[in-house]
């Protein structure tokens, strides 16, 4: 167990350290100029050459390369052209946001999607399945910015439920800053519910038909024991695995969401930071997602343990 | 635990249904962060939307753009041959550290401007000295006449701003902490989140009537606080929640749904500025006179400006490069303007022996009426005659591609109209089109340094008038900009740097 746990660690550090150089070499492959950026429609070459310099981005590709893995080896990401902060201090700004929104729409997801995805695998074919499944369809088919718009219309603008858009000024409590966060919640779990619940079903379904489920009943077991407590525990794994990709994918960054509903996170730093050519950023942003990516999978490895006590590492 | 659930949903929705600000806060939605919060080191609009309300310059502009004092006590005296300008300054002028400001500050920081400043740079070879004569009174010196100075000191925009001697940084390094004389200073900032502007005790305003930029800040709003918003829908629905008191740059698309709302209205704001198609005169194609006039004969000027703006609410088709009402404004020349004529373009490529190398026009979807009125222009360009090559790039892109003239032969941009023709810098031969023409070279010349301001106005006819003969750039026609405010504010000017000193809410 504990050899399995190190082994990953140490193939976590040889991904992480591929990613630092394809995010390098893929930054730098896009044209675009950060320094012309930065000094706006009015500057002179002259003052781009000056301020590249001034930057470092006029140094050989290879000598910038170098500096950045020295630096990304005692822990520092660089500083980010466009706020002059370092790339982790602005990652970490961004954390708050984004791990919540991730939390949240997931805590919304898994609350609908599980419980339906059971019962309509138990009442396969029914109304109630069809009428779900074709739910699921249609919450994953509708791209989640016009679910954003339609919210944001209805629940801020016309009903004045929730703020529009941002995650709040100086004088908002943490209570204040959570509000900003339920309508994105919302269309985020709408989408992510449509995978969750196919998923939860799927495995249900699959488990609803071995034998032991059959065993289980001819013992004269009740209904809710053999779906809950047999069935349930197998179908789990698929239906952690699933949830533990989708928190990833929502932490690296909703981008979509955060952009339409203005919110300081990770997806609409990132946004942001491929308009404006702020390579540190972009790089940091990409180290940190593969290495939530690499923990999360490790984690719901870890899970399995607990899950089903016949998985050995 | 069912009615503690509820609890914390009606408590949440409660504290979410808007967050509680003192009726004293503007909430401001721009475009999107500021790059700086130093206005001399910035080209960009937004940064002088925000930074006008901290630091500030000698000079402003009133309602009609004319110059006014701001810092500076009057108008300067300017010396009979145009090269002397002796500027006496405000007397108890606090910065928002706590310090004086004196003649020492401002010989500094105009240095530093003349250094650093993209506008700045513009004046830098014509400035021979800026001298302190005494606390409060300067000189500048200037080795021949340049009659658009006082604009320059004016501008927001690349600014001459007035700094602490003490915090400026040697060199062309950046101010670790940026204060002024403005109104307001900086407060709290949070990247991406909002950046406040708490108001200064110590500020002393001018007595005069506000007046545009100029005469008395007010002061009203305890607090402005601008908020980044970069997508122009959400914006739009900050605005009619009530989330904002003021929207910058809204989609055109809106107006309707901002006019029929019981909490904001638009502000058109007309004119606002002119697209421009920047043409290439140190290499390629267009270098050739015969097919830059054949380009601008093929033009259909108003075809690309409804593909663009899709509403004449928004857009007028004029050829003139300032609009009616302008000091500036002329029709000399324009009837070479939307002549929409591809049979004498063909003819015009034909005597300019055309040989069907594509004509690059470089633009990017970032704004997209660029795009859209490109994509009309294409269509007449290839019915003349012309092979077109579309090159669509991300602003970013192409900021970097128009530095160097083997790429491209026009790049797509736009401008608000500026107070003063000399700041469009294509009029000039060392811009970065290279426009330059013996005939047109000596007008710009004149034009800077007549002072006479008749004088100017028929240089400029004449200016105006060469650049449709010779088709140095290409003013595509006036568009206006759509901004939006609660019902519940006034006090704001339509401006395309908008500010909010003397803005309350009713």
């Amino acid at each position: 167990m504990r050899n399995y746990i190190l082994k990953r660690l140490f193939g976590m550090v040889v991904v992480v350290f591929l990613v630092l150089t394809i995010a390098f070499v893929l930054v730098r492959l896009a044209p675009g100029d950060p320094a012309a950026l930065m000094l706006g429609p009015d500057a002179t070459p002259a003052e781009t050459a000056a301020l590249r310099a001034r930057l470092g981005l006029d140094q050989p590709i290879l000598v910038q390369y170098a500096t950045f893995i020295g630096h990304a080896l005692r822990g520092d990401l660089g500083r980010s052209l466009f706020f002059d902060q370092p790339v982790l201090s602005v990652l970490a700004h961004r954390a708050e946001p984004t791990t919540f929104l991730a939390l949240f729409s997931l805590m919304f997801a898994v609350v609908i999607a599980v419980p339906i995805g059971i019962f309509v695998a138990y009442r396969r074919g029914t109304v109630a399945d069809q009428t779900a499944v074709s739910a699921a369809m249609l919450a994953a088919s509708v791209p989640s910015f016009w679910t954003g718009l339609i919210l944001q219309r209805w629940f801020a603008t016309d009903l004045g439920w929730f703020p529009a858009s941002g995650y709040g000024g100086p004088e908002a409590s943490y209570l204040d800053r959570m509000g900003y966060l339920i309508l994105p919640s919302i269309v985020l779990g709408i989408v992510n519910s449509a995978l969750i619940l196919r998923f939860s079903r799927a495995s249900m379904l699959d488990v609803l038909g071995e034998d032991f489920i059959r065993t289980a009943r001819s013992k004269g077991m009740s209904e809710a024991r053999v779906v809950l407590r047999h069935a349930l525990k197998n179908a789990a794994i698929p239906i952690v695995t699933v949830i533990g990709l989708t928190f990833a994918l929502l932490v690296s960054g909703a981008v979509v969401t955060e952009r339409v509903f203005n919110i300081p996170g990770m997806g609409n730093l990132v946004v942001g930071a491929v308009l404006r050519r702020d390579y540190p950023v972009i790089q940091g942003t990409l180290i940190v997602v593969a290495t939530l990516y690499i923990l999360v999978n490790l984690a719901v490895d870890l899970l399995y343990l607990l899950i089903d006590r016949r998985v050995r590492y | 635990m069912k009615n503690c659930l509820s609890l914390v949903l009606a408590a949440a929705l409660a504290s979410a249904a808007l967050p509680a600000t003192a009726n004293e806060v503007i909430n401001v939605a721009i475009i999107g962060e500021p790059d700086t919060l130093d206005p001399m080191v910035s080209t960009k609009d937004v940064v002088s939307i925000v930074t006008q309300h901290v630091v500030e310059t000698l000079y402003t502009f009133d309602s009609s753009w004319a110059v006014a004092p701001l810092l500076a006590e009057d108008l300067p005296t300017i010396a009979d041959d145009g090269k002397t300008y002796d500027i006496k300054l405000r007397e108890g002028i606090s910065f928002s550290d706590g310090s004086a400001m004196d003649s020492a500050d401002v010989v500094a920081s105009l240095q530093r401007w003349l250094k650093v400043a993209s506008r700045g740079k513009v004046v830098a070879d014509k400035v021979k000295s800026v001298t302190a004569k005494g606390m409060y009174e300067i000189e500048i010196k200037m080795s021949s006449p340049y009659a658009p100075l006082l604009s320059l000191l004016a501008f927001s925009n690349s600014a001459a701003a007035i700094y602490p001697e003490e915090i400026l940084p040697q060199g062309d390094g950046q101010i670790a902490e940026v204060v002024g004389t403005g109104p307001y200073k900086y407060g709290e900032h949070v990247p991406d989140q909002y950046l406040q502007l708490v108001r200064f005790d110590g500020f002393v305003p001018r007595d005069e009537p506000a007046n545009g930029g100029s005469g008395k800040r007010g002061q009203v709003p305890d607090e402005i606080r601008f908020v980044p918003v970069p997508d122009p829908n959400t914006r739009v629905e900050g605005l009619l929640s009530g989330q904002f008191d003021f929207a910058d740059s809204l989609p055109a698309e809106s107006y309707d749904r901002v006019a029929s709302s019981d909490k904001a209205k638009p502000v058109l704001l007309e004119p606002f500025g002119w697209p421009i198609w920047a043409i290439n005169h140190k290499a390629g194609l267009l270098s050739n006179q015969k097919i830059r006039q054949a380009l601008l004969t093929a033009l259909p000027f108003d075809d690309m400006l409804f593909a663009a703006f899709g509403n004449d609410k928004f857009f007028k088709v004029d050829g003139a490069m300032y609009p009616q009402g302008w000091a500036w404004n002329t029709d000399a020349g324009t009837e070479l303007y939307d002549q929409n004529d591809p049979d004498n373009a063909g003819e015009l490529l034909e005597e300019a022996g055309y040989d069907g190398t594509p004509l690059r026009i470089l633009t990017s979807r970032q704004y997209e009426f660029h795009y859209k009125m490109a994509e009309v222009a294409k269509q007449a360009l290839e019915a003349a005659g012309f092979k077109v090559q579309m090159d669509v790039v991300d602003w970013a892109t192409l900021g970097q591609r128009r530095d160097d003239p083997s790429l491209w032969d026009i790049y797509i941009s736009h401008s608000p109209f500026l107070p003063e023709p000399a700041l469009t810098d294509m009029w000039f031969a060392s811009s970065r089109v290279g426009w330059s023409e013996p005939e047109k070279d000596k007008l710009a010349d004149a034009f800077v340094s007549e002072t006479d301001p008749e004088k100017r106005k028929a240089i400029f006819a004449e200016l105006q008038k060469k650049n449709y003969e010779d088709v140095g750039f290409i003013k595509v026609g006036n568009f206006n900009a759509l901004l939006g405010e609660a019902k519940s504010l006034e006090g704001v000017d339509p401006s395309p740097w908008p500010y909010f000193w003397n803005a309350a809410k009713k």
